[in-house]
């Protein structure tokens, strides 16, 4: 891709040294808001629009955090969805639970599963690089569909499973849910966060920077890809063990779906690859637009027409995703008004879209 | 915007990277927004003096348009001679029909967004097991009644829910009239040994396995039994297995193409079974005689609940403006449509029964009524399969598939006004 | 057994002579601009589309039709490069052309639906269920006259590539981009007829899948990841790789089939790929990558 080894810091807020007071304010702001969003917005269709939306912003945030920060693109997630899924199934059958609250406490043992799982597809598909490596990972996702109709002992076939079906009303039903998911959303935007702070997803950076430079630099590639991998398994996971337990009852086309895999990158994309926002916002946008015009428009032909012009509206005009284009767009707003009005103010950190080397960084932290 | 860039100018100390932040939560927010707005824009009309909303989630893209299509159809075939006929308790009825796009995730919102914001007074099922499932639950929640027609794989009658009835024959029974007829032959005619193939599909697969439970303690000897993906587009290496087998009847569990592929290859091959059933293809008329050549359908079967002339209330009716409709002949008329229209007769009888739209009277109406529709007579047990359905099993005869149904003895008899007899051993290609 | 065997080797031979060539307008396309054509799927269905209404609207034969979809599909082709592909940046272009091509995809697969529904159809043509005995083998002429077709078309593609100016352009700018830029090849030309072709071949295949299976707008979901898998196991660029993995896909499913059971079969030949690609990182007949210096 680029001949030197520089890149763009991605444009994105979280990706500064520190949080500052103002930050930090808005920040819990927007938590608190998407905590009592299903207390104020109590209508069901709204509150299962929003528990799916943020099962992808999850989903989205953990792919971006291996596929954004690495630039190794995976398309086989699903893989992760669809083990989460099955894992939480089968504990849930073997264990004679009832549905409930307390079931919850499996999603993080179905997330545990789907990253023992990502450990040997990670350790096959990460021998491989570029396009070799997105065929990889799809090639291992349609394995796994068809495992998951052929195992019949872990998956009962095509006749599917059925999950515990908690008690609670209508009304109430869809908060629950939302409320893990959204516990599982911000601790994949956190884990994406934290990644992106440390020396650790410096060495990620500089992997997709230029990976042979980054092994000449003493960054152990293999190790840290296949780390973020497991860990983006494991995140996937949880939000799939959620996902079969709101519906109710998994089949393997419900599992294990290509269109899954394609989703949540393509959120990412569509919000801006590799930052930390990008995957949320356009998981925040995509997820209940796809949901509304499907919903909307009965003439099946008219949903397609208008997701897919929506879609080549936003790439033709934000390329790079919305989070860095807006950004751009901002700051050039920023600076016109500066320059014509007070001197620019002084900064603690570099603005973003600074292009500094990655490599170098990650090779200085290392030494 | 204007506003925004002018306050973070005043408190922020990193120039552009509040900005986004703001940006994050205004986007979130209006997402959001969307959502709920776009959500509760209809607002419902529950009165009772309007028209009576009936809500169904379809799929009219995806993996299931096709079907989901023909259930629209029949769908809309009922609402039109319901209203032409004086509506319901005397009102109309008119269908709020949504797109779930064959998404489990799509279906689930829908049904809420049916029942909570379109505020619809009754709910007809969408289309597959898996769906059918998947919103039960949902629909369930709110106490309504579930009449479906299309969602009849075994999995759906497993979670112990009183609010889902199927109307159709369960998917299980479509062979089970077959297998009793072979199983009750004297020992001298009876075939000593059976091939089975199958999709890997939750309406495919459990027929077969219902039919084998009856053949092989009837001494019927299983000397294939295969199972291959519904993905798969190259049936040639299946169809060398049954033959290479030489069993003396087959049954295979398929739709249009795999079966017309596997009668080409055993026409080519000069495999003749005593008789070969599949559980659907053959009974798409027009369409498989093109497929297989006209010369070769002679003596092959298939199980069905329904058929164009069956002689049910309504049936002949039903056939006749879908013709006007939507053109084509009876033979054409996929058995989805009467799947849906006989959702719509069962409910609207109950619904009669009942002088009300009251849901917990109408689960108690339809789990202790019997109804009839276009498929023949309704009645369901307590987990809501309808027990009073069997299987025809239909033959192809010359240019026509004639009718069977079991007698006291199991035995398959022509149904009048038909005389011809069923032909077994079936006759050489 | 035996005849069995040797019988799935035929008929994967013959079908995998389908996939090629639904499947090289998708490895050319790669090869030169690194554009993964997530529309390649729907390509295919939009071919088949126009060979049907040729077919049912007008008589004309699909063979015959051919005429006509090839150049058709080829503007369709040109439009598309001109009109989306072209304006996406250098950086993250292989990444952001997967976003850029399935927005294309349900766009097209939005308008099929609104003129044809969601009814599954299929392309008839006197020959279509006929087929001949050979060897002991029935052939179906349909198998045959697409394999034939297959065979007759990568060929002309491969003397395109070889022995034209256009070709040569073509050919340079797969090996390097920047350097052909250099030597005075016009890159947006070259992408714009690249595109053009890929999509004029899969005119051909699109009629041949249209006529051995039933289609509906949704069929090209199941088509994309099978072809991209194929173009990948044969060598990114490679026109014959892409056939030969083709066939190689065919013949391991159809054997598989056979000797062990249908419904691993498809399993078993994504293992032979997963493994086939370890060893061989860039396919069966893929150059080494060197423009990523």
């Amino acid at each position: 891709m680029a001949s030197s080894a520089s890149l763009a810091v991605p444009a994105d807020p979280l990706s500064g040294r520190g949080l500052s007071m103002v930050r930090r304010v808005l920040l819990g702001a927007l938590v608190l808001f998407a905590i009592v969003f299903p207390f104020v917005f109590t209508n069901p269709a709204t509150t299962s629009i929003a528990m799916f939306t943020l099962l992808y912003v999850g989903a989205s945030s953990a792919w971006n955090t291996f596929s954004g920060f690495t630039g190794y693109m995976a398309l086989g997630n699903a893989v992760f969805y669809g083990s989460g899924a099955y894992a939480f199934a089968n504990l849930a059958s073997h264990l004679h639970l009832n549905g409930g609250m307390g079931i919850f406490a499996l999603v993080p043992v179905a997330g545990l599963i789907a990253g023992l799982v990502a450990l040997p597809v990670g350790w096959l598909a990460l021998r491989t690089r570029r396009h070799t490596f997105v065929v990889i990972t799809i090639a291992i996702f349609f394995i796994f569909q068809l495992l998951a109709y052929n195992l019949h002992a872990l998956t009962n076939g095509s006749s599917g499973m059925s999950l515990p079906i908690p008690p609670w009303d209508a009304q109430t039903y869809n908060t629950y849910f939302y409320l893990a998911a959204l516990v599982v959303a911000v601790v994949a935007v956190a884990v994406a966060w934290v990644v992106r702070r440390s020396s650790f997803g410096l060495e990620l950076l500089a992997i997709r920077d230029d990976e042979d430079r980054a092994l000449g630099l003493g960054v152990r590639t293999t190790k840290v890809k296949l780390a973020t991998f497991v860990l983006t398994g494991f995140l996937t996971g949880m939000c799939g063990a959620i996902y079969a337990y709101y519906l109710g009852s998994i089949y393997p086309p419900f599992a294990f779906e290509a269109i899954f895999d394609v989703t949540i990158a393509l959120m990412a994309f569509f919000g801006g690859l590799g930052t930390i926002s990008g995957p949320v916002i356009g998981a925040l946008i995509l997820e209940p637009v796809q949901q509304y015009i499907t919903l909307r428009f009965t003439a099946g032909g008219f949903s397609l027409i208008a997701f897919g012009v929506l879609f080549l509206i936003v790439i033709r005009f934000m390329p790079e995703g919305i989070v860095p284009s807006l950004a751009g767009v901002l700051r050039r707003r920023l600076r016109a008004r500066a320059e014509g009005g007070a001197s620019p103010q002084s900064s603690d950190s570099p603005p973003p879209g600074t292009t500094v080397s990655a490599a170098g960084v990650a090779g200085g932290v290392r030494s | 915007m204007h506003q925004l860039v002018k306050g973070d100018e005043r408190k922020v100390k990193i120039p552009g990277v509040l900005p986004r932040w703001r940006a994050v939560a205004v986007l979130g927010a209006v997402a959001l927004l969307a959502a709920a707005c776009g959500s509760s824009g209809n607002s419902g009309s529950g009165s009772a003096k309007g028209p009576i909303k009936i809500g169904v989630s379809l799929s009219l893209t995806g993996d299931f348009s096709a079907d989901g299509k023909a259930f629209q159809q029949g769908y809309q075939l009922w609402a039109k001679q319901t209203n032409a006929d004086g509506g319901l308790l005397g009102r109309q009825v008119t269908l709020d029909i949504v797109n779930d796009a064959s998404s489990p995730v799509q279906v689930a919102t829908n049904y809420q967004k049916l029942i909570s914001v379109d505020h619809v007074d009754l709910v007809f099922g969408p289309f597959s097991t898996g769906l059918t499932k998947a919103s039960s639950q949902v629909v369930n929640r709110y106490g309504y009644a579930f009449v479906e027609g299309a969602g009849g794989g075994p999995s759906v009658f497993t979670s112990g829910l009183h609010n889902v009835f199927d109307v159709s024959l369960p998917v299980a029974n479509n062979l089970v009239s077959f297998a009793k007829w072979v199983a009750a032959m004297p020992a001298s005619e009876r075939p000593k040994t059976a091939a089975y193939a199958t999709q890997d599909d939750p309406f495919t697969a459990p027929q077969l396995d219902a039919a084998r439970k009856i053949l092989e303690p009837a001494g019927v000897q299983t000397v294939y039994n295969k199972t291959y993906p519904s993905e798969t587009t190259d049936y040639s290496p299946i169809a060398a297995g049954i033959i290479s087998a030489k069993a003396d009847i087959v049954l295979v569990g398929t739709l249009l193409p795999d079966v017309s592929a596997f009668v080409k290859q055993f026409v080519q091959q000069n495999y003749n079974p005593k008789a070969l059933i599949a559980t659907a293809g053959p009974d798409q008329g027009a369409q498989f005689i093109q497929n297989v050549g006209a010369n070769r359908t002679e003596g092959i079967m298939v199980p069905n609940g329904w058929y164009p002339t069956a002689d049910n209330p309504g049936n002949a009716d039903m056939v006749k403006a879908y013709i006007a409709q939507y053109g084509g002949t009876a033979a054409e008329v996929s058995s989805d449509v009467p799947e849906a229209y006989s959702v719509g007769e069962v409910t609207a009888q109950a619904v009669k029964n009942n002088g009300s739209l009251d849901q917990a009277k109408l689960i108690k109406e339809l789990h202790s009524s019997t109804f009839d529709s276009v498929q023949g007579k309704v009645k369901f047990d307590s987990t809501g399969q309808n027990v009073d359905a069997f299987s025809f099993v239909f033959q192809w005869q010359g240019k026509d598939l004639v009718p069977f149904k079991p007698d006291a003895n199991s035995l398959l008899v022509p149904v009048p006004p038909e005389t011809r007899k069923i032909q077994y051993p079936k006759q050489t290609w | 057994m035996g005849t069995e065997l040797s019988k799935a080797v035929v008929d994967g031979v013959l079908t995998g002579g389908v996939y090629a060539l639904m499947a090289a307008g998708l490895t050319l396309i790669f090869g030169v601009m690194e554009i993964i054509n997530i529309a390649q799927g729907i390509f295919v269905v939009l071919a088949a589309y126009l060979s049907y209404v040729l077919q049912v609207h007008l008589g004309i034969d699909p063979f015959i039709g051919l005429v006509f979809t090839m150049p058709l599909m080829f503007g369709v082709g040109v439009l598309i490069e001109w009109g989306f592909v072209r304006r996406l940046k250098a950086q993250n272009r292989s990444a952001l052309s997967i976003l850029v091509t399935f927005a294309v995809a349900i766009v097209i697969e939005g308008i099929l639906t609104q003129f044809f529904s969601a009814d599954l159809r299929i392309i008839k043509a006197w020959y279509v269920d006929k087929s001949v005995h050979v060897f002991g083998f029935y052939l179906p002429y349909i198998y045959l006259l697409g394999f034939a077709l297959a065979v007759v078309l990568l060929a002309a593609l491969y003397v395109f590539l070889y022995r034209s100016r256009s070709g040569k352009s073509i050919r340079a700018s797969v090996q390097n981009r920047t350097g052909a830029e250099l030597i005075g090849i016009n890159i947006n030309r070259v992408s714009a007829i690249t595109f053009g072709i890929g999509a004029a071949v899969t005119a051909a295949g699109g009629m041949v899948f249209g006529a051995t299976n039933s289609f509906n707008p949704n069929s090209g979901y199941d088509l994309i990841s099978r072809l991209l898998v194929i173009v990948v196991l044969g060598g990114l660029g490679s026109i014959g790789g892409a056939l030969v993995a083709a066939v190689a896909a065919l013949v391991i499913e159809d054997v598989t089939a056979v000797l062990w059971s249908p419904i691993w079969a498809s399993t078993m030949f994504f293992a032979v790929l997963v493994l086939v690609l370890l060893v061989r990182p860039n396919g069966l007949f893929g150059q080494a990558a060197v423009r990523a210096q």
